[in-house]
């Protein structure tokens, strides 16, 4: 079972901090983070990058990139508009993030460009999440409403001609801001879940694009998280409860004053504002206003493990999967390898579209650096193909080779018989000498 | 039998003497004497028990006696009067019982379905009412599928009966089979539509008998109404499902467009059929219009009209259709109806008339409204249409005086939804045109008419959907000026509402909801919307507004509308917080109006200062009733709320501790705070004033040397007045105790923080005890106790309590020499005032310099 960790991050700066899930140890604290809520994501799990809080008249905003390695902030960017929710797809290769004026804005991670910068809400967009086959891209905005934008489409200049509208569906029934998404397995017949400051969770159908259960809560809900199962739903609340909605679970045999409310986990004194959920240890993770991340054992409701993360609000947690760089083993091998390479990270993000780049199209390039590490090897970039391709070229092809060791096993075994061979004659000959001698020296007695 | 007796007598009388016999001419003669008498007399034969009588005992029975057997059988009698008895002696035996229909109903449909096409009209009218008013009604919550199908076929023999009357009662039948069974016209559709088409080109006899007409097109109506629409499917995907299991099976229905190809076959023969029909009318109307002819003209229109809806919803699900059928279709429309259009008459006619005029002109609009989402029509047609209805929206707002205005409501309402298409796909003067007569329309109908209701639907869709994400192209100014002004309108709509039309307000205030998502409310509504909560009129007296009588869900979309104004003004959250004041309001509303109005303010929204303003107003001027809870009774509890306004008071303080550096936070609210609780507020407020203060505070305290020395006096009443509202009693049980507490916490906190305020708040004691005070500010923020012994006692209780408390003792060690001295001041007193003290006063001094020399005891200890 792979190692994870906890990464987490607070709207006042205190850093991400990074913990082992399992030991509980402490790694690096990625120093100058002041992160909204959805505004940290790791990138491929290769590198952090986080958009950052700002002053009401900023005229731009600020994402910010973390190296595993280092501390230090290695890549500032500047957009054009102060961004709040920033995600990446599963790879690392896009990042999206939501601006405060609605739009938003599309960046490929390797090369820095803006690929997109589309109009999608009224107000600012609050949260954005990718579904789990990267097809779909939902926001969720201030003025209520939810919207899915499949990627096929946004980058599809003759279809979005067509369309009188870009998004796949748009729900409008949230009157407030909606604060938090989550999506279902599935692509594109997933289920989400938004909840929002009217005090509801809403269950939709991603494929007939339906509300398939609205669940009203005794707070406002802040953050959610699925089950793996899809069982149930965490609802954090205002209350400093942790809600379980029901979603396949039957939430008839419980005689609660909720619909659909199964029960709640609570020892927060404050609100509860981030949740994660770590299959892999099948434990709960709860962020507070207080600034301690919680973990809990959804089954018995309790809780495991405590991190003191800052004295602000937890705005951000995830879990990841421990990456290679994070591994006290290979850490040096890493920093001289950076070091080596020179680019370990790529370019900040640009301002605007640059159309001058739109007629070059490049292949999507994955990330450097991923020789590293043997559980990215399956996605290896077309330059590192095109390499081995050539290498092969050069010294002959792999089944050549195989015949050449075939042929060299063959003579090692030959030679192996012949050495037993000699060893035979040799151990002969020595028995005969020592008889020899032997019979020699009773000759010698006897004579 | 008594007058043959009276009249043998009188003839024995007279002919005793004299035998006189007289004999009439033309007159028989009496038969001779010896004749037999042939007579046969009998009389009834009464069986006093016989077995088919036994069996009625029981049975359910008609007024005449008859089972329901017997009333079966004379159905199918020859003779028309017995058969119409029996269908009339059927209807009042399930009067009476009504268990009979749904144990006999198979039994019951079986025979009575061979009356449908009877040959006597009566037969069949009572056969019409027994089925519509009695048997139908009856078994309708039972499956009605098998009872209905078993007359159809004997309805469809009806219908292509030879005698026309028999046919056109049969349309009638189906009419009524389809009413109670709808899914029965798609089962039989190819049949029925056939059947439709016959019956109407066979035209020679409608002109006679336009009544029997108008129930066959009633009848076409309803099934054609059956037909899938647009406007079916949106309302569909508009219901909340409240399924118990998330992802559910899911009965199909049949949407497959498909499915209908035998329909449309069908309903294409049949629609030019109808338009002849109409034609066939069309002499009628130039000279004068009857009610039957209007009524038919009115069905074939509407029947049209579902036709063409059926078409379009067609072609919308991309049903493959071949076109050029498609083209013959709209031009039959094109040239032989609506080319009449607009029908007049000839000359002026009453009013009633006229209305019919107008009702009929505007079902052909409907018919060419939907006709044009799916042809592009000529241009000159188009404009005559378009006058047409700015014409009615114009002339109807003109008009209110005459008569109809109900029956042109309704039918206005129809046209409304129209508008916002046309809107946006007519060129040049027109838009503002329509725009105009819109918004005229909107402004004269009465609030709760059903016009107003269309119109709000319109203008949703007008300035929401137009101004979509990828449409922002230029709005002309004109159009822009028009929405401002129908944005206007809403929150004054609003408050003519009232709260008499919670459904009308509720639909203004999603619209309210969605104007503000995409910011397009205006502050300076704001004014307009503070009377919907409350006005402050003159002298403090607040007129609160339809908000606090609507239902929750209303006032919940409400304050979600607030969330949405770019900047709320200090005047809407003054009248907002007097509605969170009034008792009237429920305290759920009260939490969710302070929970959106603290996002409202994270959103950057409300200022800070008018937001802190506003959570102070709540925390000191909310009445706790009963305001003395001591001594509680059961009855005080349910009427009180105080524990309401103990988790108000949480909330507040959690609102203050959230908006951002508390420091900062606590130098703006400290004025505030202290101003406030000098005022002298009840109990409870000053309560939840401290508890604000010490929730932003930190130790050691940041208060000012100057609040200090404010709050000294202000406490040191507060803690006196708690001592004397909250009694110690022998048996303290935990309640009391937890109350106590509850109050008293805050100060031992703050003393904790300021050792300097202990200080202070035991001198204001000593001096109070001392009679010195009186002049003293101090004396006046007493509220309850009065008297000095109550308040030495409450000092004394004050102390103890203090010295109980295990982090005030320490610092109570501290100060040692102030409570000597207010344990020497009030021996002092007892010695000095001795003469004129009353006895139990001067018991209770006793007693309070007892428990303070305990006190003071185990401080020297």
């Amino acid at each position: 079972m792979e190692e994870e960790i906890v990464i987490a991050s607070s709207s006042i700066d205190g850093g991400i901090g990074c913990w082992d899930l399992q030991t509980g140890t402490e790694n690096l604290r990625y120093k100058s983070c002041a992160s909204p809520p959805h505004g940290l994501t790791s990138v491929g799990r290769r590198f952090l990058a986080s958009s950052q809080l700002q002053d009401a008249k900023a005229a731009s905003g600020a994402i910010l990139y973390w190296s595993w390695s280092r501390p230090q902030v290695e890549v500032k960017c500047f957009p054009e508009e102060p961004i709040k929710p920033l995600v990446a797809n599963s790879e690392g290769t896009y990042l999206v993030g939501g601006g405060l004026s609605g739009n938003i804005y599309f960046w490929e991670v390797a090369t820095g460009r803006l690929l997109k910068k589309w109009r999608a809400h009224y107000r600012a967009v609050t949260c954005l999440v990718f579904t789990d086959d990267d097809s779909l891209l939902v926001s969720g905005s201030e003025d209520g409403s939810v919207r899915v934008w499949p990627l096929l489409m946004i980058f599809d200049d003759h279809q979005m001609e067509q369309a009188s509208q870009l998004y796949e569906h748009s729900f409008q029934e949230h009157t407030l801001r909606v604060t938090d998404i989550v999506t279902g397995y599935g692509g594109g017949n997933a289920i989400i879940i938004s909840a929002s400051e009217d005090r509801t969770c809403k269950v939709w159908s991603l494929s007939k694009g339906i509300l398939l259960r609205n669940i009203v809560f005794p707070s406002i809900i802040d953050s959610i998280t699925l089950d793996p199962g899809e069982h149930v739903f965490y609802a954090g609340g205002r209350d400093g409860k942790i809600h379980i909605g029901a979603l396949s679970a039957d939430s008839s045999s419980i005689k609660s004053h909720w619909l659909h409310i199964i029960g709640s986990l609570s020892s927060h004194s404050k609100t509860v504002t981030c949740l994660a959920y770590s299959t892999n240890g099948n434990v709960l993770l709860s962020g507070s206003e207080d600034g301690m991340i919680r973990v809990w054992d959804p089954k018995t409701h309790n809780m495991v493990r405590v991190f003191r993360h800052a004295k602000g609000p937890v705005s951000n947690i995830h879990v990841l999967k421990r990456p290679a760089y994070l591994n006290p083993r290979m850490l040096s091998n890493v920093q001289v390898s950076s070091r080596r390479h020179g680019l370990s990270l790529p370019p900040p993000l640009s301002k605007y579209i640059n159309t001058m780049d739109e007629k070059v199209v490049g292949a999507v390039v994955n990330l450097q650096a991923t020789c590293n590490n043997p559980l990215d090897a399956s996605c290896t970039s077309s330059q590192v193909i095109s390499c081995q391709i050539k290498e092969l070229q050069q010294q002959g092809s792999a089944a050549a080779a195989e015949m050449e060791v075939e042929k060299l096993k063959l003579d090692s075994t030959q030679a192996m018989q012949m050495l037993q061979r000699w060893k035979k004659m040799y151990d002969n000959l020595h028995e005969f000498c020592v008889d020899e001698l032997l019979e020699g020296d009773h000759v010698k007695s006897a004579n | 039998m008594a007058k043959t007796k009276g009249s043998s007598k009188k003839q024995q009388n007279r002919g005793i003497d004299f035998k006189k016999i007289k004999r009439k001419i033309g007159r028989k003669l009496p038969p001779p004497k010896n004749t037999t008498n042939t007579e046969i007399k009998s009389k009834a034969i009464v069986l006093p028990e016989q077995s088919v009588v036994s069996e009625k005992a029981g049975l359910a029975l008609s007024k005449k006696g008859l089972t329901l057997k017997e009333l079966l059988q004379h159905t199918s009698h020859h003779n028309a009067k017995v058969r119409k008895d029996a269908l009339m002696g059927m209807k009042d035996l399930f009067l009476k019982h009504p268990e009979e229909i749904k144990l006999h109903r198979y039994a019951v449909i079986e025979k009575l379905r061979e009356r449908i096409s009877d040959d006597d009209k009566t037969v069949r009218e009572n056969l019409y009412q027994l089925l519509k008013s009695v048997i139908l009604p009856g078994c309708k919550e039972d499956n009605q599928g098998p009872v209905i199908s078993l007359m159809m076929a004997y309805i469809f023999n009806a219908m292509t009966h030879l005698a026309i009357d028999i046919r056109l009662m049969a349309f009638k039948f189906f009419d009524l089979a389809v009413e109670y069974h709808p899914p029965l016209f798609f089962s039989y559709a190819e049949k029925i539509l056939q059947n439709y088409e016959d019956i109407l080109q066979k035209n020679q006899f409608y002109l006679e008998d336009r009544g029997k007409l108008k129930n066959v097109l009633a009848g076409l109506v309803r099934c054609l109404l059956l037909l899938p629409s647009s406007k079916e499917v949106n309302l569909l995907a508009k219901n909340v499902p409240e399924q118990k299991i998330l992802q559910a099976f899911e009965h199909d229905v049949p949407t497959v467009f498909a499915e209908y190809s035998v329909i449309i076959k069908k309903l294409k023969n049949l629609v030019p059929v109808l338009v002849n029909c109409f034609q066939d009318f069309l002499p009628v109307i130039h000279d004068s219009l009857d009610a039957q002819s209007f009524d038919c003209m009115l069905n074939i229109l509407r029947s049209l009209d579902h036709a063409v809806t059926f078409f379009i919803h067609g072609v919308q699900q991309g049903h493959p259709e071949p076109p050029p059928v498609d083209q013959s279709f709209s031009s039959v429309l094109l040239k032989k109806l609506l080319v009449v259009f607009p029908l007049s008459p000839m000359h002026h006619l009453s009013e009633k008339d006229d209305d019919r005029y107008v009702i009929l002109n505007i079902a052909i609009t409907e018919i060419f409204m939907h006709l044009s989402e799916w042809i592009c029509p000529p241009a000159v047609l188009f404009e005559k249409f378009l006058t047409f209805v700015e014409y009615v929206l114009v002339e109807k707002s003109c008009s209110n005086v005459r008569s109809g205005k109900a029956v042109r409501e309704k039918q206005i309402s129809t046209l409304i939804p129209f508008i916002p298409k046309l809107v946006s796909r007519v060129i040049g003067n027109w838009k503002n045109r329509l725009l105009q007569a819109f918004t005229k329309t909107f402004q004269d109908c009465s609030p709760e008419s059903s016009v107003k209701l269309a119109c709000l639907a319109a203008i949703e869709e007008i300035i929401i959907s137009q101004e979509d994400l990828l449409c922002t192209d230029v709005n002309d100014s004109g159009q822009f000026d028009y929405k401002i002004t129908l944005v206007r309108e809403l929150p004054k709509l609003l408050v003519l509402l009232g709260n008499r039309h919670p459904s009308s307000s509720k639909v203004v205030l999603h619209l309210l909801l969605r104007l503000g998502q995409r910011s397009l409310l205006y502050d300076d509504m704001q004014g307009l919307l503070k009377e919907f909560y409350s006005t402050d009129q003159d002298k403090g007296n607040i007129c609160y507004g339809p908000f606090l009588r609507l239902a929750r869900d209303s006032q919940e979309l409400s304050i979600c509308c607030l969330y949405y104004l770019s900047q709320l003004d200090s005047t809407l959250l003054k009248s907002i917080a007097s509605c969170c004041l009034c008792q009237e309001l429920d305290p759920f509303m009260l939490f969710r109006i302070i929970e959106v109005l603290h996002s409202t303010y994270k959103a950057g929204h409300i200022q800070i200062s008018d937001h802190i303003n506003f959570l102070i107003t709540l925390a000191s001027r909310y009445k706790v009733c009963p305001e003395n809870i001591f001594p509680a009774t059961d009855r005080d509890k349910k009427t009180s709320n105080h524990a309401t306004f103990k988790s108000l008071t949480s909330v507040v303080c959690s609102c203050l501790s959230q908006m951002g550096d508390n420091s900062l936070v606590f130098v703006i609210l400290e004025k505030v705070i202290l101003e406030q609780i000098s005022l002298k507020p009840p109990l409870d407020n000053s309560c939840a004033m401290l508890r604000i203060l010490i929730a932003l505070d930190s130790k050691p305290t940041r208060l000012s040397e100057q609040s200090i020395c404010t709050l000294s006096n202000v406490l040191s009443a507060y803690l006196i007045d708690v001592a004397h509202c909250v009694p110690e009693y022998n048996d303290e049980s935990t309640i009391h105790e937890q109350t106590r507490r509850y109050y008293l916490l805050p100060s031992f906190i703050l003393f904790d923080r300021s050792y300097k305020l202990l200080n202070l708040v035991l001198n204001v004691m000593g001096s109070l005890i001392n009679g010195r005070s009186s002049s003293l500010l101090s004396g006046d923020h007493i509220r309850y106790a009065k008297g000095h012994s109550s308040i030495i006692n409450a000092i004394v209780s004050v102390l103890l309590w203090m010295q109980r408390d295990a982090k005030v003792q320490q610092i109570l060690y501290l100060y040692k020499e102030e409570i000597d001295h207010i344990s020497r001041s009030i021996c002092s007193l007892q010695s000095s005032e001795e003469i004129n003290v009353p006895i139990e006063e001067r018991h209770i001094i006793k007693c309070a310099i007892d428990r303070l020399k305990t006190l003071t005891s185990s401080l020297y200890q």
